[in-house]
């Protein structure tokens, strides 16, 4: 492929979120199927009740252990989860994948404009949430 | 209401909610807010966690089509996501010491001046472009897309140290309210860089989803993201998003500008009511 020709990489960036998104869209489709054929024929004030109760702490998986291990039970709050970790994943993926495509273009310029702005979203994403000064 | 009720109903909002953000550039979560919690009763916490979700959504939904299509700007969306990234961590670090009520009533307020400064310009269909030069010439901030009449537009960018600022103040709004940033990028590209409508909503929704991303682990990390809620919201957004792509590449751009003003106008009541109080 060549990457100099601008629809290349137009091409490119839009089939990472196309896929992207199909995939976390299957995935959260799944976990919901699973929702309505475990718990969908509760009452959704009951559900909605303790849910809010709750606050701060929604009923996501926190650790990677545990994400698997539902994952592995069928359990559709992991699947959903999953599925919603793809979704977000998708613009960092752009993100990342437009660096190495300047970089084929040999655009330096817009290498380093990517780059620092995958740092800045790798670091917000990944380091802000246990920096307590982020935590108000 | 049954589990499944509530769930294909928040699908169904989330649906219109990915039409309008998707060809507007604000994402869905001006329509997903106050759905999730005036009419289904859901908690704050956990209707702006799926409101960065559906954010997210609605910005890769649309993104994929439009930038196939060519009417998005990958060299200004670029760009300008340095200011709008740096935004969003200064912001998300100044909301414990801030006053955000007041913040969204100065806001919100802007946004009504500025809905007023769009009324004026509703007419308009390509702005004249300005010449390339300086800064706008070294970055690259020109382009060319096919408008719905099948002319090619080209267009060159003007004054992109002023969106750089416009777009740092966008990235602050969401970091630190969550709201109001999708606003301020459309604004940023219409009014200080000259670009053509379509041009600005479609960049501003590709940059959106990495501006909703950055702040996506705080909410996570708090246990703002509920499944049973975000599922619904998500899936009816991709879909809504993928709809919204196609009506926007046969619109004009007055159309899109008349939808960007009422978005923008609800989307600073919805600011200026949260903060004295009327909805939550």
């Amino acid at each position: 492929m060549n990457f100099r020709d601008p629809d290349s990489m137009n091409l490119v960036i839009g089939n990472v979120l196309r896929y992207g998104v199909l995939l976390s869209a299957a995935i959260v489709l799944f976990g919901t199927l699973l929702l309505a054929a475990s718990n969908g024929f509760g009452d959704s004030s009951d559900f909605l009740t303790y849910i809010n109760n709750q606050v701060p702490h929604s009923s996501f998986y926190v650790s990677f252990s545990s994400l698997f291990n539902g994952l592995a039970s069928l359990n559709a709050f992991a699947w959903i989860e999953l599925g919603v970790i793809v979704l977000i994943a998708t613009p960092v993926s752009r993100v990342l994948i437009s660096v190495f495509l300047f970089a084929a273009e040999r655009d330096r310029l817009y290498m380093a404009v990517t780059a620092v702005v995958l740092l800045l979203l790798l670091f917000s994403m990944l380091v802000t949430p246990f920096i307590p000064l982020f935590q108000g | 209401m049954l589990i499944v009720e509530f769930i294909i109903l928040i699908f169904l909002f989330s649906i219109a909610a990915g039409v309008f953000g998707s060809i507007v550039g604000l994402g869905g979560g001006v329509v997903v807010i106050p759905v999730l919690t005036i009419l289904f009763g859901v908690n704050i916490h956990f209707a702006i966690g799926a409101s960065i979700v559906a954010i997210i959504g609605t910005s890769s939904g649309a993104a994929s089509t439009y930038v196939k299509d060519r009417v998005t700007n990958l060299r200004v969306g670029m760009f300008l996501e340095l200011a709008s990234t740096t935004g969003a961590i200064t912001g998300a670090a100044m909301a414990a010491y801030t006053d955000s009520s007041a913040l969204k009533i100065i806001f919100g307020s802007i946004l009504l001046v500025t809905v007023v400064l769009q009324l004026m310009k509703l007419g308009e269909d390509i702005p004249k472009s300005p010449e390339l030069k300086g800064l706008s010439k070294q970055l690259g901030l020109k382009g060319s897309y096919i408008e719905t009449d099948g002319r090619e537009i080209q267009y060159n960018a003007t004054r992109p140290v002023s969106g750089l600022a416009g777009t740092a103040v966008a990235g602050v709004l969401s970091g630190l309210l969550g709201i109001g940033g999708g606003g301020f990028k459309v604004l940023s590209m219409d009014m200080a860089m000259k670009l053509p409508m379509k041009v600005s909503t479609t960049t501003s929704n590709f940059m959106i989803g990495v501006t909703a991303a950055a702040s996506a682990g705080i909410y996570f990390v708090r246990g703002d993201v509920d499944p049973l809620i975000v599922a619904p919201v998500a899936l009816g957004i991709l879909i809504g998003a993928a709809i919204g792509a196609r009506v926007l590449m046969r619109s004009k751009n007055p159309t899109i500008r008349k939808a960007f003003a009422l978005v923008l106008a609800v989307s600073a009541v919805e600011m200026i009511l949260s903060a004295v109080g009327v909805i939550s």
